[in-house]
């Protein structure tokens, strides 16, 4: 009875000490000011220097929380019992966002270097006028690949994807918009069709690449890639800088008939308990030097002109990754289908996943 | 040990390399400067000192050690008396219902559980953070610690007590003389299910954390969205050192007192 008595007492002392330890961190790391804003990210989506810049400059205090899926956070801003004041959702979220009414709307009054941002990136189709939603960093779906592997095959096209040589040696990515998308775009059909036809053909065109298939998994794929163990992959464009940071034979590759452009845009939820701070947030990740060095240390491309000028100039010339706007104009922003849509996108998805011929 | 036949040693090695394999391979490549997990390039301490520069993670750490400290122990409480109060239930099939009760607990899936307890945090109205993810390791662990307990409360001689009975104890004599240091290395082995649980609960906790409180396995999964980086790596190598060393110190403690706390050992 004794030692347990004693026990449990040296592990109260020990959690006592520990919450003491854990206030005085939380203190120095955060000097000054009672007023907190709560950032939900993206993991490894923000350099984390930045945060304690903001601190500095604007006396906020960041909390600063990360999620995995679009999914994920929008399940936990729905159900509420947080207050976040940031979230940085992928286009498609931010529609379902404003339909489900999840969403703050924005005052540009409050954001002066919104003027950074280049006016491609607003004014899109899943928010227009910018209501709710203001640009964090954009990208493309495209095809990574290991030539040291390959007989000198490039990926112009996706129906490179589709040579008999590739047999076994193709990864694809664990998502039914990706997938089904690359087999509409490689029938010249939009990303977001709704086309029975079209689908169906798609399928078809899908099914008949299964022999060159490696494997359909998620986040594996960079480190598949990185060691070699496959030569091609179906991938996102910072997925791929990562990959050719860490293995620097791999090349990315959009094809030309088009593909999927993608951002992912700083929102403010409902949730949020401090809008003011919200908004000097995204202000100063708007900064040109901040929003610079940014994307230097995350590798997605940024959307800030102002940034660009600053940046490495190599990197901003990389049209891999920095797509000239001809170029873009053959890429497509997914569209909400609609969960009825979405819900056949995913049976014909698994329908080619379970190989149903 | 003394008669064990050669191939059953070499089993047993073969096993423990096998366990233990990947946790060396995880910690030699914390010290790579290369940055990655491929080739080994030269040796650097710069992922550890990355480790304690960033004051975020090490926050988080301390969290996921409180929380797991804290709910192994008042889970513990709760599941002691819990069993205490299961096996004195004279009604069979009560009993019986109660333990199934329990067992469903311990079978259920942690989305499941994460996801109720979500739920109902979020229209009760607690916020999320530190109170609902230590409500919510609490009760995933108590069912264990009942599992733990009970057997040895049900191999307990009923006539031990009925002797301690007779020599004038009170019940609380019983219950703290007799029953609790009988059924002591149940409580240990109890508690520490419940801090192993508490420490790599993964989906539960997900669903639970919020407000700038979160812990380990649910920041580590959103950073290897990303890739793995090597800082994991090296945050891993100092949890195994410390796990290590508490072990370590833990058994020569115990050696010294002449008694067997963990439960693992054999009852004397």
């Amino acid at each position: 009875m004794k030692e347990i008595v004693r026990a449990a007492v040296a592990i109260i002392v020990v959690c006592i000490v520990l919450f003491i330890t854990n206030d005085y961190l939380g203190k120095s790391a955060n000097n000054a000011g009672s007023d907190t804003v709560t950032v939900f990210n993206w993991g490894e989506y923000i350099d984390p220097e930045l945060i304690n810049q903001f601190e500095e400059e604007t006396g906020y205090r960041v909390v600063y929380e990360t999620f995995d899926s679009n999914e994920a956070m929008m399940t936990k801003i729905e159900q509420g019992g947080t207050s976040y004041d940031i979230a940085v959702p992928s286009e498609y979220a931010i529609e379902k966002m404003k339909e489900n009414d999840l969403l703050l709307p924005i005052d540009p009054s409050k954001l002066p270097n919104l003027k950074n941002v280049d006016p491609y990136f607003l004014d899109l189709p899943f928010d227009p006028k910018n209501e709710f939603s203001i640009p964090y960093f954009w990208g493309t779906v495209g095809i990574v690949y290991n030539p040291s592997l390959l007989e000198g095959q490039t990926f112009e096209s996706w129906d490179n994807l589709w040579d008999p040589s590739l047999e076994g040696k193709v990864l694809l990515v664990d998502g039914a918009r990706e997938v089904i998308g690359m087999g509409l775009n490689s029938l010249g059909y939009s990303l977001n069709s709704t086309d029975e036809n079209e689908l169906q053909s798609s399928l078809e065109k899908l099914q008949s690449l299964t022999p060159n298939v490696k494997a359909i998994i998620g986040d594996e794929v960079t480190q598949l890639m990185v060691n070699e163990e496959a030569a091609v992959a179906l991938t996102w464009s910072g997925q791929a800088a990562d990959m050719m940071w860490e293995n620097e034979e791999l090349d990315y590759s959009v094809p030309e008939e088009g593909s999927n452009l993608w951002f992912d845009n700083m929102v403010i939820p409902k949730t949020s308990a401090n809008v003011d701070g919200a908004h000097a947030f995204i202000n100063f990740m708007l900064d040109a030097e901040v929003a610079a060095q940014n994307a230097d240390y995350v590798g997605y491309s940024t959307p800030n002109t102002a940034a660009m000028e600053i940046m490495d100039e190599e990197v901003i010339a990389d049209e891999r990754f920095y797509p000239t706007e001809e170029a873009r104009d053959n890429l497509e922003v997914y569209k909400n289908l609609g969960l009825e849509m979405l819900g056949h996108y995913n049976e014909l998805f698994l329908k080619f996943k379970m190989g149903d011929n | 040990m003394g008669n064990t036949s050669k191939a059953a040693k070499i089993y047993l090695v073969l096993i423990f390399v096998i366990l233990y394999a990947p946790i060396f391979y995880l910690i030699f490549y914390s010290f790579n400067s290369g940055g990655t997990m491929n080739e080994f390039d030269s040796f650097t301490w710069e992922h550890y000192t990355a480790v304690f520069s960033d004051t975020r993670l090490i926050m988080i750490l301390i969290n996921t050690v409180i929380v797991a400290l804290l709910s192994a122990l008042i889970s513990t409480a709760i599941g002691v008396l819990g069993s205490l109060g299961i096996v004195y239930i004279r009604n069979k099939s009560l009993r019986n219902s109660i333990l199934s009760l329990n067992n469903v607990l311990i079978v259920s899936p942690d989305v499941v559980i994460g996801a109720s307890f979500l739920i109902l945090f979020t229209m009760v109205g607690v916020k999320l953070g530190f109170a609902s993810v230590l409500i919510s390791h609490i009760a995933f662990s108590i069912p264990i610690v009942v599992l733990m307990v009970l057997p040895k409360l049900q191999e307990m001689n009923s006539s031990l007590i009925d002797a301690a009975a007779d020599l004038g104890a009170t019940r609380r004599d019983i219950l703290r003389r007799v029953i609790i240091p009988f059924i002591k290395p149940g409580i240990f082995a109890g508690f520490f299910m419940a801090l192993t649980y508490s420490l790599d609960d993964f989906a539960v906790t997900f669903f639970v954390t919020g407000n700038g409180f979160s812990t380990l396995s649910v920041e580590i999964y959103s950073m290897a969205r990303a890739g793995i980086t090597l800082t994991i790596n090296a945050l891993s190598g100092i949890i195994f050192i410390v796990t290590l060393f508490l072990v370590v110190g833990y058994y020569f403690i115990s050696q010294r007192g002449g008694k067997n706390l963990t439960g693992m050992g054999i009852r004397k």
